[in-house]
C-alpha cells in the first residue's frame, strides 16, 4: 500500500472514530441541535418590529428590520460559540487516546486534521440549524455566503479553543471560550455601531460579519475582508497545532 | 471512648459537622485556587468584560431605548452582571461534575447528602461573593455607584441564580461540554435579553433568571434606588432555584446524573 493511501485511510479513520464518539453521545449531538435553535427561536420571538439603522459594507447606512440585523448576527455568533467549545474539547478529550496512536505509528498530521474536520461538522450543524430557525423570519439575501463566512468563524473559534484548552486550564479554556464570541461578534462587530471601535478590527470575527452583513442585505457581496479573517484562521491554525504537537511531545 | 469523640466535637455533633463543612469548602477552593490561571481569571475576567462591554458600546448609535449620555456606563453595567453570572454558574457546573465521583466516595465515609451539598454550595456562594466584589470593585473604579450596598446585592443575587443553575446543569448532565454548552446558551441569551438594551416586552422575559437581578442592579447604579417588587421577584427566584436545586442534586448525585 503506498504511503498516501496509507495516510488518507488513517485520516479517514481518525476522522471517523470522532464521529463515532459524537454517536456514541447523543445528549451532545441533541445540544448541538436544540441549543442554536433555542438561541435563535428566542430572539426571533422576542425582537421587536422595529428599525435600527446600521452600516452595509459597500452600501452605508440604512434603515432594516431589528431581527434581520440580529439574524445575521446570530448565524456567525452560533458557529463561533459551538466551535470554540468543540475545538476546546474534542482536542481536550482526545489528548491521552492521541498520544497513544502517535506511539503505534500514527502521523499528528492525520490526527489534528481528522479533529479539526469534527470541529467544522459541528460548527455547519450550528450554522444549518440557526439558518432553518432564523427563515421563520428571514432569510439572507445570499445564504450561501452567509454559511460560509459563518464556517470560517467557526474553525479560526474551533482554533482558538484549542488553543485555549492546550495552553490554559479547562476551566479557563471555558471561561475564555464562551465570554470571547459574545462580547466580539454581538458588540465590537456590531453593525449598528456609527464607527467601529479600533480593538474590533483585531477580533477573530470582524471581516466575517462584514461579509455576513453584506451577504445578508445585498446580492452583490464584496469578498475582501474574507481574506483577513482566512488569515486571522491560518495563524490560529498554526499556533493550535503547534500547541497540539508540543502536548504529544514529537 | 464515643463520649470523648463527641465531647471534642465528634461525627454526630454539630461541631463535627461544622468542621467537616469547613474542610469541604477549604479543600474545594484549594483545588480551585491550585491552578494560577484561575485566580488570574478572577481578577483579569471582570477587567476585561466589564471595559470591554464599555468600549463595545461607546459606538453604538442612538437608540430611542436607551439614554445615550449612559451607553458606555450601560455597557460597563452589562459587562459586570454577565461576568458574575456567568463565572458563578460555571462554577457551579465544575463544582458538581468534579464532586460526583469524590461524593460518592465520601458518601461511604458516612458524609451525608446534605453535607456535602453544603459544602459544594458555601463554595459557589464564597466564589460568587469574590468575583461580585472584584466585578463591582471594577464598575465603581470607571463609573459612579449611586447606592453600592444595594448594586453589590443585586448582582450577588445574579451570581447566586447562575451558581445554582450551574449546579443544577452539573447534577443533570455532568459532562463539561454539555454542561458548558448549556450554561453558555442560556447566560447569553439571557443577559442579552434581559441587559435593558433592547426595548423588549414580551412576558416570557420575566421567567428570565436575570430579569430581576439585572432591573435591580441597574437602578442601584443609576438611580440609587431599590424598588421593593424587584428585590421580592429576585429572593423568591432564588428561593425557588435553591429548593429545585437542593432536591435534585440531593437525588441525583447519589446515580450519577441523567447523563452520566
Amino acid at each position: 500500500m503506498s504511503r498516501s493511501r496509507l495516510g488518507s485511510g488513517r485520516l479517514a479513520t481518525a476522522f471517523e472514530m470522532g464521529l463515532r464518539e459524537y454517536a456514541r453521545t447523543p445528549v451532545l449531538l441533541a445540544l448541538l441541535f436544540f441549543l442554536p435553535a433555542y438561541f435563535v427561536g428566542i430572539f426571533v420571538y422576542v425582537l421587536p418590529a422595529s428599525e435600527v439603522p446600521i452600516t452595509i459594507p459597500g452600501t452605508g447606512r440604512t434603515l432594516v428590520a431589528t431581527i434581520e440585523v440580529y439574524g445575521v448576527l446570530l448565524i456567525p455568533m452560533m458557529a463561533a460559540l459551538i466551535g470554540g467549545l468543540a475545538g476546546l474539547f474534542v482536542m481536550l478529550t482526545a489528548q491521552e487516546a492521541d498520544g497513544r496512536l502517535v506511539v503505534a505509528g500514527y502521523r499528528p498530521v492525520h490526527l489534528v486534521l481528522g479533529r479539526y474536520a469534527l470541529i467544522a461538522i459541528a460548527g455547519l450543524v450550528a450554522v444549518g440549524v440557526s439558518l432553518a430557525v432564523l427563515a421563520i423570519e428571514f432569510v439572507p439575501e445570499r445564504v450561501g455566503w452567509v454559511v460560509v463566512a459563518s464556517l470560517l468563524l467557526a474553525l479560526t473559534y474551533g482554533m482558538l479553543g484549542t488553543l485555549s484548552g492546550l495552553v490554559l486550564s479547562r476551566l479557563a479554556g471555558v471561561y475564555t471560550m464562551l465570554m470571547l464570541p459574545m462580547i466580539d461578534v454581538f458588540f465590537f462587530q456590531n453593525p449598528m455601531v456609527e464607527e467601529y471601535h479600533w480593538i474590533a478590527a483585531y477580533l477573530p470575527a470582524h471581516g466575517v460579519i462584514e461579509v455576513a452583513t453584506d451577504a445578508g442585505f445585498t446580492s452583490g457581496v464584496a469578498l475582501d475582508p474574507l481574506l483577513g479573517s482566512l488569515a486571522y484562521f491560518v495563524l490560529a491554525a498554526l499556533l493550535a497545532t503547534g500547541a497540539f504537537y508540543r502536548s504529544l511531545r514529537v | 471512648m464515643a463520649d470523648a469523640r463527641e465531647a471534642h466535637g465528634g461525627v454526630g455533633t454539630a461541631a463535627g459537622r461544622g468542621r467537616r463543612l469547613q474542610a469541604g469548602v477549604s479543600s474545594h477552593v484549594r483545588a480551585f485556587v491550585r491552578t494560577p490561571i484561575n485566580v488570574v481569571l478572577l481578577i483579569a475576567l471582570p477587567i476585561v468584560m466589564v471595559e470591554g462591554y464599555g468600549a463595545a458600546m461607546e459606538a453604538f448609535p442612538s437608540l430611542p431605548f436607551i439614554d445615550t449620555a449612559q451607553m458606555v456606563e450601560m455597557g460597563r453595567v452589562n459587562g459586570a452582571i454577565y461576568t458574575v453570572a456567568f463565572f458563578a454558574g460555571v462554577l457551579g457546573l465544575f463544582q458538581v461534575i468534579s464532586a460526583l465521583q469524590a461524593d460518592e466516595r465520601l458518601r461511604i465515609c458516612g458524609y451525608s447528602r446534605a453535607e456535602l451539598f453544603l459544602s459544594r454550595l458555601a463554595t459557589v456562594v464564597l466564589g460568587t461573593l469574590v468575583i461580585t466584589l472584584v466585578s463591582l470593585g471594577v464598575l465603581w473604579w470607571s463609573t459612579p455607584v449611586e447606592a453600592p450596598l444595594a448594586a453589590f446585592g443585586g448582582l450577588a443575587l445574579a451570581g447566586l441564580i447562575y451558581g445554582l443553575i450551574g449546579m443544577l446543569v452539573g447534577a443533570v448532565l455532568p459532562r463539561a461540554l454539555e454542561g458548558s454548552l448549556v450554561i453558555v446558551f442560556v447566560v447569553d441569551a439571557d443577559d442579552f435579553l434581559s441587559s435593558g438594551m433592547l426595548d423588549l416586552d414580551a412576558a416570557i422575559l420575566n421567567a428570565f433568571p436575570l430579569h430581576f437581578p439585572h432591573k435591580l442592579f441597574r437602578d442601584a447604579v443609576f438611580e440609587g434606588s431599590v424598588p421593593t417588587g424587584d428585590v421580592a421577584g429576585g429572593v423568591v427566584y432564588l428561593v425557588v432555584v435553591l429548593a429545585v436545586v437542593s432536591v435534585l442534586y440531593t437525588r441525583l448525585t447519589g446515580e450519577g446524573g441523567v447523563a452520566g
